[in-house]
């Protein structure tokens, strides 16, 4: 699903040239629920703007689902990012002046599909989170858990074929990080490829794969439980195979 | 191929909405924007519309057959050593008598007092007159809504202009009826539509290029005969009591115009013009070298530098005005795009393409620039009806034209979407992580 090969990130400033990622090599098959843990400054984070295609990199090979990305066009890296994945921030990143259904309908509009197709998007990836009944509310009617939850299903709606979240829970309490996490966990179960960058090393215990970088390098790696792929699901869309629903909170933020 | 233009239009409709969004989002700094362009763009309308005025082609259909006449024909060589843009009786009637010219026209202005002679009231209305040959008419495209010219110089016959017959006529079909011009009966054989030259080519002498259409347009003879006095600039050699003694007499004061249809009868004419001018020199009549000229109606305008330099000068500042609204809008954009930087790189993660943003960010300027249009619109007709306050000698050339309302809103477009390019351009150069942070 995901291959970099001696991956290079450098940040030139007037004098000085930072090694963000040096010589970094991944590989993730599809399925994989994959934890990438390190100290802060270690380039984790960049590692995940690259292989999400938010940033570029200056030496090496990646592919992604097949696709060498390496002299794509701004058009091409755009519709990659469209239809291949699906990021979730550690802030949500949702417009706080659209409604959640506006919020989760966003990357579909660049995708072309109708009206109605679009609709019976926005509503299946809400109540594959619990929020299908939240659609007219504002992110800031909404409790943190259910923003990063209205973020999961805007990542959700496209079928992507890999989810990339930031510290997903770095902005919750444990109660919601939890539920969270179940969500996170659940789509995996179903077949999702997911990386997930976090400092909890807990969370990245519960996982298949726990890969550390320091200092702009892959330092090592532990696998936690066996990769799951009885379900011959590797290659399917996230959302398709995805379909335990989260209950509805009843509760208002 | 239905189905991309359907795709088109769908996100052609989301970025309209995403445009309103953002306006709501910061309403002053748009009203700026707009107010900005349409202040820049409003007063380069204004002053296009003097200029439009001043440099149009006032008889677009036959400017390049209609020539003016000026001729060197002064008896003496003081003080005209230039073909003289008015002519003697019998130059006229020379011009007249020829066939070569498909029409022609010789003309002086007058003025009168006009009143309805049948009208129990006494009101008399002061009225131009233009004393012409019938072929004014026909020569100048004359829009007529009742009857017709009068075929004769020496009838007692009128055309009167639409604003008179307004005035005495209430505006209805006064041919057949008598008006009473300075104590004598003419009838009405003729009443034009509305009718607006700009310039006023057949008379841009004297500062008279924007004066309205004349009331009342007489036969010349007649006139003559009436002794209504001229009304424009006259020279003479010698004296003489009043027009009913200028037709043997070096009275210099009727101007004349002729429609050639092609170059081979203005040359004709033009010898016919300067055989004429040699046999006056050869009998002695004038000491002057033959130059004789005809001038097509823009030449003509040309020569009489009908347009103000001074309105030129101020269309230029603010052509330089817009200049530094445009600045002025971009800066105020550039930071408005600056604040959605953060929005711009959510949704160039989630699959937008530079192309989506930039069109998104020309849908919103174009939105503005219609905004601005419409209300550069409103400040053009408001700058124009100050300057017709200051300066009443522009009333009959402040005018805006549909052509010109076209081109303010095409102007504010422009301008809104050249304001947003520099912005644009910035808001797509970081890459996402940046813009992210």
């Amino acid at each position: 699903m995901l291959k970099m090969n001696n991956i290079s990130r450098i940040y030139q400033s007037d004098t000085i040239q930072t090694h963000a990622l040096r010589d970094f090599s991944l590989n993730v098959e599809a399925g994989e629920f994959v934890a990438v843990t390190g100290p802060s400054g270690s380039g984790k984070s960049t590692f995940l703007n690259v292989a999400g295609l938010l940033d570029h990199f200056d030496r090496g090979q990646y592919e992604l689902d097949g696709v060498s990305v390496q002299g794509l066009k701004d058009n091409e890296l755009s519709r990659l990012r469209n239809e291949k994945i699906g990021f979730i921030f550690q802030n949500y990143n949702l417009i706080p002046d659209y409604s959640i259904f506006d919020n989760v309908d966003m990357p579909l509009r660049y995708r072309g599909f109708n009206a109605n197709e679009r609709k019976r998007r926005v509503e299946e990836a809400l109540e594959k989170v619990g929020l299908a009944s939240r659609l007219k509310y504002l992110p800031s009617q909404l409790s943190g858990g259910q923003q990063q939850r209205v973020a999961i299903a805007r990542a959700l709606a496209g079928e992507p074929k890999i989810l990339l979240a930031d510290e997903p829970t770095g902005n919750l309490d444990s109660l919601m990080a939890r539920q969270v996490m179940e969500i996170l966990h659940d789509l995996n179960k179903d077949g999702a490829t997911i990386i997930m960058v976090t400092h909890d090393t807990d969370q990245a215990r519960e996982v298949n794969r726990n890969v550390q970088v320091i200092d702009g390098q892959l330092a090592d790696f532990r696998v936690y439980a066996p990769l799951d792929r009885q379900a011959e699901q590797t290659g399917k869309n996230i959302s398709a195979v995805a379909s335990k629903n989260v209950n509805e909170e009843v509760v208002d933020a | 191929m239905r189905r991309l233009s359907m795709r088109s239009a769908s996100m052609l409709a989301y970025n309209l909405t995403l445009a309103m969004q953002s306006f709501k989002r910061a309403p002053s700094l748009y009203f700026l924007v707009v107010l900005t362009l349409s202040i820049g763009v409003g007063l380069l309308c204004a002053n296009l519309a003097l200029v439009n005025s001043m440099a149009s082609d006032p008889i677009p259909e036959k400017s390049e057959q209609l020539f003016h006449v000026s001729m060197n024909t002064w008896p003496n060589d003081d003080p005209q050593a230039e073909p003289f843009h008015i002519l003697r009786y019998r130059e006229a009637m020379k011009i007249v008598s020829s066939d070569i010219p498909k029409n022609s026209a010789v003309f002086y202005a007058s003025g009168v007092y006009a009143r309805d002679s049948a009208s129990p009231s006494l009101k008399r209305f002061d009225s131009s007159v233009r004393a012409t040959t019938p072929g004014f008419f026909s020569l100048t495209n004359a829009p007529f809504a009742y009857g017709s010219g009068f075929i004769k110089s020496s009838v007692m016959e009128v055309v009167i202009g639409h604003e008179l017959n307004q005035k005495i006529f209430t505006g209805e079909n006064s041919v057949g009826k008598v008006l009473e011009l300075d104590g004598e009966l003419l009838t009405i054989v003729g009443v034009l539509k509305p009718w607006r030259l700009r310039p006023l080519f057949y008379h841009a002498t004297e500062g008279r290029a924007f004066n309205l259409t004349d009331d009342i347009y007489a036969p010349l003879e007649t006139s003559i005969d009436l002794g209504w006095s001229i009304h424009a600039r006259s020279s003479s050699t010698v004296s003489y009591k009043g027009v009913k003694f200028t037709r043997d007499r070096d009275v210099f004061y009727l101007q004349a115009w002729v429609e050639l249809e092609n170059s081979a009868k203005k040359q004709a004419f033009q010898y016919y013009l300067d055989n004429y001018s040699q046999s006056l020199k050869d009998v002695g009549e004038h000491p002057l070298a033959i130059r004789n000229e005809l001038r097509d109606v823009n030449a003509w305008l040309l020569e009489q530098n009908i347009v103000d330099q001074k309105v030129l000068a101020f269309t230029l500042a603010s052509v330089l005005f817009l200049c530094v609204c445009v600045f002025n809008a971009s800066s105020l954009l550039l930071s408005r795009f600056h604040s959605a930087k953060f929005e711009v790189g959510l949704r160039r993660a989630i699959g937008a393409s530079n192309k989506n943003i930039l069109m998104q960010g020309i849908t919103e300027s174009a939105l503005l620039g219609v905004i601005a249009g419409l209300l550069s619109l409103l400040l053009s007709w408001l700058f124009l009806k100050l300057s017709i306050k200051f300066l009443p000698d522009l009333e009959n050339l402040a005018v805006l034209e549909p052509k010109l309302l076209l081109l303010g809103v095409l102007l504010a477009l422009v301008t809104a979407i050249f304001s947003a390019l520099y912005p644009l351009y910035r808001g797509t150069r970081y890459t996402i992580s940046a813009e992210l942070k």
